[in-house]
């Protein structure tokens, strides 16, 4: 019965419940769309940064990405590569050698960093190809070729077809140098690697750095970014062996992950913020009908209604009202932010992150923007019904029943 | 009924009831000593201000005196806690008020029944009994509707049913002819009359009316918060 009462008393005073349901709507959908575009704008940062870059998994030896050296390196490239390939959910993998050198166009010279690749894994598992902007990808045999990075290019006064010099050190001590002809630019859209990226074939690295069939640096992508540490655990176990590394993104690139996190924190303020908002707005209203319903309380009191009672059908007006506000939030917000999934909102200027530029900001239709949402309307349209609640479970029914 | 099968159903003891009103207290009972007994037909009349109402309030629990204690079926009031008074009004009093108060939201039958299902009486026993009273009632063909749809003659017969329906030991009814004709007052005063007679329910009244006057077996007279008179017909 008191299920009954309050079900009835929502569409008794209709305009009051539309307001009320109004406010959860658009808190709801508010909420759904930071999430839904929070969540979009971070995967399609994190999608840049581990696809086209630093991979989901990468296999050291031990070591190393705490203090990288031209000496730490995986002997029996092949093999490890072949177990990693075996683990459910790798898609592909990728070998890298690293090194650091003077590169010198004519008369101009920089710092670089020797990138190797393995040019068909590479464009397998990052995309390698798509980099290059101008000239041309690396040949799949070396060929004394390089692709630099398009801030090196500007640095250096580099073109397509210019001759690059690379002196630097082998890992056996001797001094290493080497021409390549450079045959494409490359933009990774990371400013500050661009700045110094010289890509070579990897066996054109191993051949300058003197490193036989060593390599630095295995890369791995995998077909589900959400099992990356399920997947991490998997190659740790198969590969067995305590002298290499194996860590997942959010690992190899720390700073970047603390700063996203840091910015995902950001985003849960603002989400505080609209809620404390949209609570207020059901707070008044709901406390202004148990207001104005004071003598009706003191009526169901006086005759046998416990305090306990008509506490739970304010909760429970509002809670209805929660619930039909939360189907309809849904369903607004399960819209809003699948039409900006597809059409985005493009950014008047390039805006960039951890060195990812961004041009549009694209939302992401998960379970996430529909539950938290859905959470947090159900429990702020409950806590601020327990005021008004309370405050019509305790009234003094003789008091109550003089109020008009 | 006989008078030595009679008990006190409510007894009060030196109740007083001070009301502040802007900061100035006001003495709205002044040490009411008073039994009443079971099947009684008792008016409670006087100016207005003198305490009738508020007197009613605190012999049912609504409200709580100042000083003095109220005994109720046996049961000291004040030392009850608030779930323990709601059941004990709920299972021993039925009210009557002068507005009608009915639950706007809830039909004529669900009103009748509500008192019933706080209670938990099983659904079958309840179909029954409101059938019952809406027929004693004479409302038997508006059962569906609202209170809204009622006049005040028939909301006031629905305030009637609701306060009897459960079988309370008293009932108690605040100016329960106020807002209607005489007519209609008459022909409900008559029907409770009826059922006071019939059930031996204690009916308590609070009232202006020289018809319900007329009609109570006791009549007590307050004048400023006090027993003015007590007479027994």
């Amino acid at each position: 019965m008191i299920l009954k009462i309050a079900f009835r008393n929502i569409f008794r005073q209709k305009r009051r419940t539309i307001l009320t349901a109004l406010a959860m709507v658009v808190g709801f959908a508010l909420l759904s769309l930071t999430i839904g575009l929070s969540d979009g704008a971070y995967g399609n940062i994190i999608a840049m940064f581990t696809r086209n870059r630093i991979g989901h998994i990468q296999v050291h030896r031990d070591g190393y990405l705490d203090k990288p050296s031209l000496y730490k390196t995986i002997d029996n490239t092949s093999a490890v590569g072949e177990t990693i390939q075996r683990v459910v959910g790798v898609e592909a993998w990728t070998p890298r050698v690293y090194g650091a050198g003077l590169g010198s166009v004519g008369e101009k010279s920089t710092a670089v960093q020797i990138i190797g690749v393995d040019v068909a894994r590479e464009t397998a598992a990052t995309r390698f190809d798509q980099k290059v902007v101008e000239g041309s990808t690396l040949s799949e045999t070396p060929s004394h070729e390089a692709v630099i990075g398009k801030g090196l290019a500007k640095i250096v006064s580099a073109t397509v077809d210019s001759e690059l010099v690379i002196v630097s050190q082998g890992a056996d001590g001797s001094i290493a140098n080497d021409v390549y002809k450079i045959v494409g630019i490359a933009e990774s859209g990371d400013d500050i690697t661009d700045r110094v990226a010289c890509y070579l074939h990897i066996e054109d690295a191993q051949e300058l750095l003197v490193l036989d069939r060593r390599v630095h640096e295995i890369v791995v992508i995998v077909s589900n970014i959400n099992r990356v540490d399920k997947i991490t655990s998997a190659i740790e176990t198969q590969l067995n062996d305590s002298t290499l590394d194996v860590a997942p993104w959010q690992v190899v690139a720390k700073s970047f992950y603390r700063a996203m996190r840091t910015d995902q924190q950001g985003d849960a303020i603002s989400r505080v913020v609209i809620m404390l908002i949209v609570a207020i707005g059901v707070f008044n209203t709901v406390l202004m009908s148990v207001l104005e319903r004071t003598r009706e309380y003191g009526v169901l009191k006086a005759v046998g209604t416990k305090p306990v009672q008509i506490f739970w059908l304010v909760v429970c007006e509002v809670v209805i009202i929660a619930l039909g506000s939360i189907c309809v939030g849904a369903l607004l917000g399960a819209l809003l932010n699948y039409l900006l999934s597809i059409y985005g909102i493009t950014y008047p200027q390039e805006i960039t992150f951890g060195g990812m530029k961004l041009k549009t900001l694209y939302a992401e239709v998960n379970v996430r923007c529909l539950v938290i949402p859905a959470i947090t309307v159900m429990l702020s349209a409950t806590i601020v019904s327990l005021f008004p609640a309370i405050k019509a479970a305790r009234i003094m029914p003789a008091k109550a029943m003089r109020t008009h | 009924m006989e008078q030595a099968q009679r008990t006190d159903v409510i007894v009060t003891e030196g109740v007083t009831k001070v009301y502040e009103a802007d900061g100035i207290p006001i003495n709205a009972l002044n040490g009411i000593d008073l039994t009443i007994q079971s099947g009684e037909f008792t008016a409670l009349v006087g100016p207005s201000g003198s305490g009738k109402t508020t007197f009613l309030n605190i012999i049912s629990g609504l409200d709580a005196p100042t000083e003095g204690k109220v005994w109720l079926a046996g049961k000291v009031l004040s030392e009850m806690g608030g779930n323990q008074l709601s059941d004990f009004r709920r299972d021993n009093i039925g009210f009557i008020f002068q507005a009608y108060n009915l639950i706007p939201v809830l039909t004529v039958e669900e009103n009748v029944e509500y008192i019933m299902l706080l209670a938990g009486v099983p659904k079958a026993e309840r179909h029954e009994r409101v059938i019952t009273m809406l027929e004693a009632v004479g409302l038997k063909g508006v059962a569906d509707r609202t209170p809204t749809q009622l006049s005040g003659g028939q909301q006031q017969r629905v305030a009637i049913a609701r306060a009897m329906v459960s079988e309370p030991q008293i009932i108690l009814a605040d100016e329960p002819t106020a807002n209607l004709d005489s007519k209609t007052g008459a022909d409900l005063l008559e029907m409770m009359r009826r059922l006071n007679t019939e059930t031996g329910m204690t009916f308590i009244f609070s009232t202006h009316d020289p018809m319900v006057m007329e009609g109570a077996t006791r009549l007590i007279t307050l004048r400023d918060g006090r027993v003015d008179t007590d007479e027994t017909k």
